[in-house]
């Protein structure tokens, strides 16, 4: 056929047959993407995995509190006083396990690693406090983990303020009852959207957003850098497909593959297992992590045009995960940071989709609310694919 | 075992690494970047918690109380709601929080000498921030009943507000933290980042190479040579443990100089602890290896078996004490776990060989395992 020829006959056909053949081409290769994505044994397992026992693991072995604290005490002073205090170290953020007699030995023990917090208590503690003398106990903690270092002060000194306050008052001869009616601010709290502080919530939902990122980076990238690595790619140049239409059913195909696990996951794991609440609408939360692996299968598409292979691409990806997720505030929140970071999240569309998914999942959030982060994964998503394609089109024309 | 034979599958495999540039560039960079940014990310140091108050009572005495919270580092405050119709969407759409509201007759009832109750609405979307901030209030809190109730105790009393606050606060909390005396957090995660990155890098590296001489054929050239498969295996992984090595001592420097994070314990045999630690990994990456037969499958899987349990159930930041019984049967399970001791024991504590020995030996135990299975697993002769 001539060239002249085809151009007649293109500007014959009906509008919609075009895209019928537009979509039957599109149609065929997803088709063939999940084909060859279904004879890959190992790697379907290993998904299946990453979306059920991986998330349970991350959701349900985790407690970023503390927790049976292991508690040593060191008593010099073996009085009704001291073993009340004492008494105020409870379970289930403390867990006293014994009591020493010498001061090194707690040094010994913490070196060891066998407890985290030893209570020394001195001398004539319950005569001082009698008499009115100051006096002073002294904790001694691990804090080789700061976070639980943290935490372990604070309660110890919460615990041993609120007994000096109340033996103060006893001596003062205030009855502790008429405490209620005394002059102060009784805190209350409500924490919303998880009431509980059940941890498993936020570790199994953060996690299942970490599986579904990293599969929407890699999957696309080396679906296209294998084509690369074995030389199809040049087959699917000379056919008539177009550099989208070669791009895009890889995205697709992989899509629809995260999807399916998503679900598995979150009727499977976190509602089944966890109960992890879905307080705003499901559907919507389809949408959004629908439109968030389209966003970062853009960023595995420019990272498929710089790789030459799959170690490469692999690499890439890994280089890109990690800052996504240092990005995404799940951890860190944004006002932790430093300013320039904080510019650098609003790169990051795991942030986006992070606010968006705990938005709907716990907050129950509509559209209204999540509007910003909609708009910034879709335009990040955007300018990603169109830099991937346009790259694409350099590379082979 | 043939010397010969092992160096030049050795040269063989280092000469490809270092062809591909690109790779071999991120088989550097890649480590270093991952404790770069996640040293500087992953700080769980809570601190500017946007807050916003609801106040019913606008009175000098609430002002006074609130400003304990606005004042103080803890909090970064974002204005003053209108009604309790705000609060939703602020605390919903993460702009906020926590939300405080004052109840009317705030100043009145604590003037009369009667309680008064302020409520605290907390985002409890990541528990470990809610905890936190929840005990930032009660802290503050605290603090201002005691002054309010010595104030009282003075009037009421007669004796002086010194005496009413020394005799409610009669016992004086000494908290030595020990091996990380400012809680930094830096301290405890870098070194701890040092164990992280070593797990997911040298893995992934041994894995993809492995897997690409099966994936392009090019192992056919292997199986029919005359080489045995020990030879083969011990050849081939050299060069990614040699590259694991020097990233450890880049990790370390980067540990120590960059994040500061104190270097107490004996340097020779964190060192050694070290080589064990990345012969166990690269021993990872061969059982993938063995395991799958594309180089995207090789990518998934160590990833996924690696960073999760190597983050939730080492110790990094749940001690292993506090994990469910479950839990800690898969913390044992890996070597992830002792290696953390080692590294908290060597850079805080600054113990050595006579307390970390046995975690030593389970590293050395795993490693030679490892490489028992990967062995017994490759076969010369593929099954299909």
């Amino acid at each position: 056929m001539t060239k002249l020829a085809r151009v007649l006959l293109r500007g014959m056909t009906p509008l919609y047959l075009r895209f019928l053949v537009w979509l039957r081409r599109l149609r065929v290769m997803t088709v063939k993407e999940l084909l060859q994505f279904s004879r890959d044994g190992a790697l379907i397992l290993f998904m299946v995995y990453a979306f059920t026992f991986d998330i349970y693991l991350a959701g349900s072995g985790v407690k970023l509190q503390l927790n049976m604290a292991s508690t040593v005490i060191h008593d010099n002073d073996r009085s009704f006083a001291s073993r009340e205090l004492i008494d105020r170290f409870r379970p289930p953020v403390f867990n006293v396990e014994g009591s020493i007699s010498r001061a090194d030995e707690g040094t010994h023990l913490l070196d060891h690693g066998k407890t985290m917090i030893v209570l020394d208590i001195p001398p004539r503690f319950q005569q001082s406090l009698l008499s009115g003398a100051p006096t002073h106990v002294q904790v001694r903690l691990d804090a080789s983990n700061s976070v639980l270092g943290m935490f372990a002060s604070s309660f110890c000194r919460r615990i041993v303020e609120s007994f000096g306050f109340q033996t103060g008052l006893k001596r003062l001869g205030v009855d502790p009852r008429r405490l209620q009616s005394g002059p102060q601010v009784k805190d209350s709290y409500r924490v919303w959207f998880n009431p509980n502080q059940d941890d498993r919530w936020f570790m199994s939902i953060a996690e299942l957003l970490n599986i579904i990122t990293l599969f929407a980076i890699l999957l696309p990238a080396c679906a296209m850098v294998r084509e690369k690595e074995r030389g199809t790619v040049e087959q699917l140049l000379v056919t008539p497909l177009t550099t989208f239409q070669i791009m895009f059913p890889k995205v697709l195909a992989m899509a629809a593959v995260i999807l399916a696990g998503t679900s598995i996951s979150l009727f499977g794991v976190l509602r089944y297992c966890f109960e992890v609440p879905c307080r705003g609408s499901i559907i919507l939360f389809y949408a959004i992590t629908l439109l968030y692996v389209f966003t970062t299968a853009g960023l595995g598409l420019v990272i498929s045009t710089i790789a030459r292979n799959l170690g490469q691409a692999g690499m890439m990806a890994i280089i890109t995960y990690g800052p996504m997720i240092f990005l995404s505030g799940a951890w860190t929140p944004p006002e932790a940071m430093p300013r320039f970071i904080r510019l650098l999240m609003l790169l990051s569309p795991l942030h986006y989709y992070i606010d968006a998914s705990y938005g709907v999942l716990l907050k129950g959030a509509g559209l209204t609310l999540l509007r910003d982060s909609i708009l910034g994964m879709a335009i990040l998503g955007g300018a990603l694919f169109g830099l991937g394609m346009w790259r694409m089109r350099r590379q082979f024309q | 075992m043939n010397l010969k034979r092992i160096l030049a599958v050795t040269s063989r495999e280092s000469r490809g690494m270092v062809r591909d540039k690109l790779f071999f560039a991120m088989a550097f960079i890649v480590p270093s970047l991952l404790i770069l940014t996640f040293g500087y990310g992953l700080s769980l140091d809570v601190m500017h918690s946007p807050i916003a108050v609801l106040d019913y009572d606008r009175t000098p005495m609430s002002r006074d109380y609130l400003h304990r919270f606005i004042d103080s580092p803890s909090f970064s405050f974002q204005g003053f709601l209108k009604s309790e119709r705000d609060i939703y969407p602020l605390l919903a759409s993460g702009k906020v929080r926590a939300v405080m509201i004052i109840p009317e007759h705030f100043q009145k009832s604590l003037l009369a000498g009667r309680p008064t109750a302020v409520q605290t609405l907390i985002d409890g979307t990541f528990p470990f921030r809610a905890l936190t901030v929840k005990g930032y209030v009660i802290g503050i809190n605290n603090a201002f009943n005691m002054s309010e109730f010595s104030r009282y105790l003075s009037r009421t009393a007669g004796m002086s507000q010194e005496r009413a606050l020394s005799t409610l606060s009669p016992i004086r909390t000494e908290v030595r933290c020990l091996y990380n005396r400012n809680l930094r957090s830096d301290w405890s995660i870098a070194p701890r980042l040092m164990m992280m990155v070593m797990m997911i890098c040298p893995p992934f590296l041994t894995a993809m190479g492995v897997v690409r001489e099966k994936e392009t054929g090019a192992i056919y050239n292997i199986y029919s040579s005359t080489i045995t498969r020990g030879e083969y295996l011990i050849g081939k992984l050299a060069p990614y443990v040699l590259v694991s090595i020097c990233n450890m001592a880049v990790l370390w420097f980067i540990a120590t100089e960059v994040f500061g994070a104190p270097f107490r314990g004996d340097r020779l045999f964190f060192f050694a602890a070290s080589i064990l630690y990345v012969i166990c990994t690269t021993g990872i990456g061969l059982i993938v290896s063995v395991m799958v037969t594309t180089q995207v499958a090789a990518a998934l899987v160590t990833f996924i078996v690696t960073v999760v349990p190597t983050v939730f159930y080492s110790g990094m930041f749940v001690p292993v004490g506090s994990l469910s019984q479950a839990g800690r049967i898969v913390a044992r399970l890996l070597p992830a776990m002792y290696y953390t001791n080692i590294v908290t024991g060597c850079f805080l504590k600054g113990v050595g060989f006579e307390v970390l020995w046995s975690d030593a030996l389970v590293l050395a135990v795993y490693a030679a395992s490892l490489f028992m299975i990967g062995y017994s697993r490759f076969h010369k002769r593929p099954a299909s």
